[in-house]
């Protein structure tokens, strides 16, 4: 008995020094290594290249949901389809306040606004070497509205898509809709090929929210005549691109391109100094001072286009005081903007209305508010409250692109607190903080919002009866005529210089009224090794790959 | 025969366990007051009825509560642990994905904690009071309440960055090819394939993840085996056995640990279910991809087939430690056997 004992205590330990050794051995030099490897394991991987293919490594925090241009919603997949699909209008690199023709070379739109006629550039193939063809056109535009994913609402005001011949597209609308163009960029609308998705699966028919079955196919291989083709994604770990060889255009400088998911900036940052990657997607404005006597490192600083905004109920019984446009106004007026702007540090800016720097016929932030205690005091007396008011401001605990929420509230709670707005702070878990606001069941919240497309027009939803208006509980039955009838002209005007007029007068109308104190619209900061060149940064696909070289 | 009964037992009482996991689960992240659709359609898609009635159709959200944890419940009799809502995979396939990697990491870890923890108690407790014994308890101490999320980020700074004797995060160097997958676990994979490259690759990304995560555990053991090496030590059979004059080493090894051993296995029981479950903050920061990783991202966006089947892996996982941990016992105590 003692001995068999003593036996399972000692092939207990045997098995832990197996295990102990068998992660030794190859350490020794005796296992066959070749030469690149018998350096230190740390150097980077510099394992016999094939030939010189140029490699380019890009750290994210990935969100990839799906990497179906008809499903995708998130931020990573919007990189990925632009390298690998082409949509029929762009924008220009760096901005999204002009339309440019890709694959369409030209267009025409009809007088009422609700026909535009496309026509294809000669030459596009599709990676395999297929031509696209309008017939491409209609199947991917009806597949990705049929599939009803989150991007289906984009589609919401085609009534048709046709293909007359190989190289026209008639789009015709349900009605005039001026930011169809803007929204035809989004990699919602990019253009499969037709065949090759079928044969996986794919359909574009009524019922393909059930029928659709190429999604799986379309994670892992990509259908598209963008300059790079997806060889591979695994899941929370790697995608990789590769050039496509068949490309209509330029071909790109980078052979392959590595897209590393690694979640935290401070993982990013301590990555991108060492040399292993290329691009850090993800660095927040506090590490970029820390970067910048790097000499191998440069960092690029620009403007995101996400507005962080106060929200105030309309209703009485849930807004209280805060319904109050005189209250509404004194709240506008007692933030302190350049203190706020200087807390969120890096290249923010404080937006003149909820629409972000940098759209079509947006304000610049000169001509934003200026704190005027005073003034809101002053408002507050005379709506009844020259003692002030208490309120709870509901937010999510959370952290969105460096904007750390519990930070901005603190700050608006000791803003407020100078012109007797009285603010309890009230956070809560961001899925749970989501549901009241978007129940409109606040009297009081601090959030954001990313476009949806990049046009103005996307800002009608703060508007009486719109997807963030309705959440302050602004309808056409409380909204005064004024910014009413604004927001149905703007709806469907299409002629650019009367629709700058009209976001103008939007624009003017939100500042004095409204249920809307917006404060900030954070920078964003992309760091790169010093060797990369040719890096620029546009709100709609964050990073166009094919423009990078090294 | 006492043994295999016992076994069974333990087999058989898995069974209302993890019903009762599945149950108190299902209840919690139902009783949450927020709603999937928030959590997964973007906010023009959820204002959209029929998108949403499409999603809570496609995610059987459409039906009573209890009705779906019935459904539930009839699914996984049939080994079907549903569809996740993030990913649109089987959950299964998501969990065979992403569990591998949080296994050898922590393995890896409790082997790190286990062999510095023993090998430091027993120092420290046949050296007691030395500079020695005072050295180790206090990095026990320092390995059990120093924060991972900055050990990690510290580790990676010095050990990665600066000095490079290590390599950075993720499991692999980039563009070194995996080993082809047999077990997921990297090390094991590389072994079969006998591809060398890739195996001291996979050990070296190991190493500083394990050391954070397994510090913990380190700091606990090293304490735990410390005290009971000097319960033991004390004992008259230890007088009796140097009274014999049975060599140093032997005394210490044979009576002493082997006796000692036994509470340190039971915290060995619960550290390795601790690891596996709280990688999060460890698998983000060195982007490791496994199941915290997924556990987390199901949590937040209320994917409930995820979040069920997290928690019954997680719980198995406790139980099957457990139940190790307990038959060790056997092994270790003869006292155990003969009752």
């Amino acid at each position: 008995m003692k001995h068999r004992s003593t036996l399972s205590t000692l092939s207990l330990l045997a098995i832990l020094v197996v295990l102990v050794v068998g992660c030794a051995v190859p350490a020794t030099p005796q296992a066959p290594t070749t030469p690149a490897a018998e350096a230190a394991p740390v150097e980077t991987p510099t394992e016999a290249p094939k030939q010189a293919e140029s490699k380019l490594v890009m750290a994210i925090a990935e969100d990839t949901v799906s990497l179906d241009p008809g499903r995708a919603f998130e931020t990573l997949p919007s990189i990925i389809h632009k390298a690998t699909y082409d949509t029929l209008v762009t924008f220009p690199a760096d901005s999204v306040d002009r339309i440019e023709p890709l694959l369409a070379e030209s267009w025409t739109i009809s007088e009422d606004g609700t026909v535009y006629t496309f026509t294809l550039r000669d030459g596009p193939k599709f990676a395999n070497g297929d031509p696209v063809t309008a017939e491409d056109v209609v199947f991917s535009f009806n597949r990705m509205k049929h599939i009803t994913g989150n991007p289906s609402f984009l589609a919401e005001t085609i009534a048709s898509v046709e293909a007359p011949d190989e190289k026209t597209v008639v789009l015709r609308l349900k009605h005039p809709d001026p930011a169809i163009l803007a929204k035809l960029v989004f990699s919602a609308f990019a253009v499969l090929n037709k065949d090759e998705v079928v044969a996986h699966g794919g359909t574009d028919a009524e019922d393909a929210a059930t029928a659709d079955k190429a999604e799986e196919w379309l994670n892992s291989h990509s259908a598209g005549s963008g300059p790079y083709m997806l060889e591979k994604w695994e899941r929370g770990v790697e995608t990789v691109l590769v050039r496509n060889p068949n490309y209509w255009g330029k071909a790109p400088a980078i052979d392959r391109i590595i897209i590393r998911n690694i979640p935290e900036a401070a993982t990013q940052k301590i990555q991108l100094e060492a040399g292993d990657i290329d691009i850090a997607m993800d660095l927040t404005a506090d590490q970029v001072p820390a970067l910048k006597n790097n000499p191998a490192v440069t960092v690029f600083e620009g403007l995101s286009d996400t507005i962080v905004f106060l929200i105030m109920n309309q209703d009485p019984a849930i807004g209280g005081p805060l319904s109050d446009p005189r209250v509404q106004m004194a709240v506008r007026l007692a933030l302190d903007y350049e203190g706020i702007r200087v807390l969120s540090s890096g290249r923010a800016v404080t937006p003149a209305s909820v629409i972000p720097v940098g759209f079509f016929a947006a304000y610049g932030p000169e001509k934003a508010l200026k704190r005027d205690l005073d003034r809101a005091k002053g408002l507050l007396a005379e709506a009844g409250y020259p003692d002030g008011i208490d309120v709870e401001l509901e937010y999510p605990d959370f952290t969105f692109g460096g904007v750390n929420f519990g930070t901005m509230a603190q700050k608006v709670q000791a803003d407020l607190a100078e012109a007797g707005i009285r603010v309890t702070l009230k956070p809560a878990e961001l899925q749970v903080a989501l549901e009241n606001y978007r129940q409109g069941r606040e009297a009081f919240g601090l959030w954001l919002w990313l476009p949806d497309y990049r046009d103005s027009l996307d800002y009608v939803e703060f508007l009486p009866g719109g997807v963030v208006g309705k959440r302050a509980n602004w309808t056409d039955e409380n909204a005064d005529q004024v910014i009413l009838t604004l927001r149905d002209q703007v709806k469907v005007e299409t002629n650019d210089q009367r629709r700058a007029e009209l976001f103008a007068q939007i624009q003017d109308y939100l500042q004095q009224k409204g249920p809307f104190a917006p404060f900030l619209q954070p920078g964003i900061q992309v760091g790169l090794s010093s060797a990369v060149r040719g890096f620029v940064y546009n709100p709609q696909w964050r990073v166009d790959l094919a423009l990078l070289s090294k | 025969m006492a043994l295999y009964r016992y076994v069974l037992r333990r087999l058989m009482l898995t069974i209302p366990l993890l019903i009762g996991v599945t149950l108190i689960a299902f209840v919690i992240s139902h009783a949450v007051p927020a709603d999937p659709v928030t959590a997964n359609l973007g906010q023009k898609a959820m204002s959209d009825p029929v998108i949403v009635a499409a999603f809570r159709a496609e995610w059987g959200l459409d039906r009573p509560v209890h009705e779906q944890y019935l459904i539930y419940l009839r699914n996984l009799l049939r080994g079907d642990l549903g569809r996740s809502i993030k990913s649109r995979r089987p959950v299964m396939d998501d969990l065979r994905a992403y569990l591998p990697a949080t296994i050898e990491l922590a393995t890896a870890s409790i082997l790190v904690g286990v062999l510095t923890g023993v090998t430091f108690g027993v120092l420290s407790a046949v050296r007691r009071n030395s500079v020695l014994d005072h050295i180790v308890r206090m990095l026990s101490l320092f390995g059990v309440s120093v924060p991972v999320f900055w050990l990690a980020l510290v580790v990676l700074f010095v050990f990665y960055s600066r000095l490079r004797w290590f390599p950075g995060p993720g499991r692999l160097d980039v563009g070194l090819p995996a080993p082809p997958q047999i077990t997921g676990l990297l090390t094991i994979d590389a072994l079969l394939a006998q591809d060398w490259t890739a195996l001291r690759n996979a050990i070296g990304h190991l190493l500083l993840p394990a050391f954070v995560l397994g510090s913990y555990v380190t700091g606990l053991i090293t304490r735990v085996t410390r005290s009971a090496m000097l319960e033991v030590l004390n004992q008259d059979y230890i007088r009796t056995a140097r009274a014999k004059g049975l060599h140093d080493r032997v005394v210490l090894t044979r009576h002493a640990l082997r006796n000692a051993l036994i509470p340190v296995i039971t915290v060995i029981g619960f550290s390795y279910g601790n690891l596996l479950a709280g990688t999060v903050l460890t698998e983000n920061i060195f982007a490791w991809p496994g199941i915290g990783q997924y556990a987390y991202r199901a949590s937040t966006s209320l994917d409930f087939p995820a979040i069920m089947g997290v928690s019954l892996l997680i719980a198995l996982i406790f139980i099957v430690t457990n139940l190790v941990a307990d038959l060790l016992y056997f092994i270790l105590d003869p006292r155990l056997r003969s009752s």
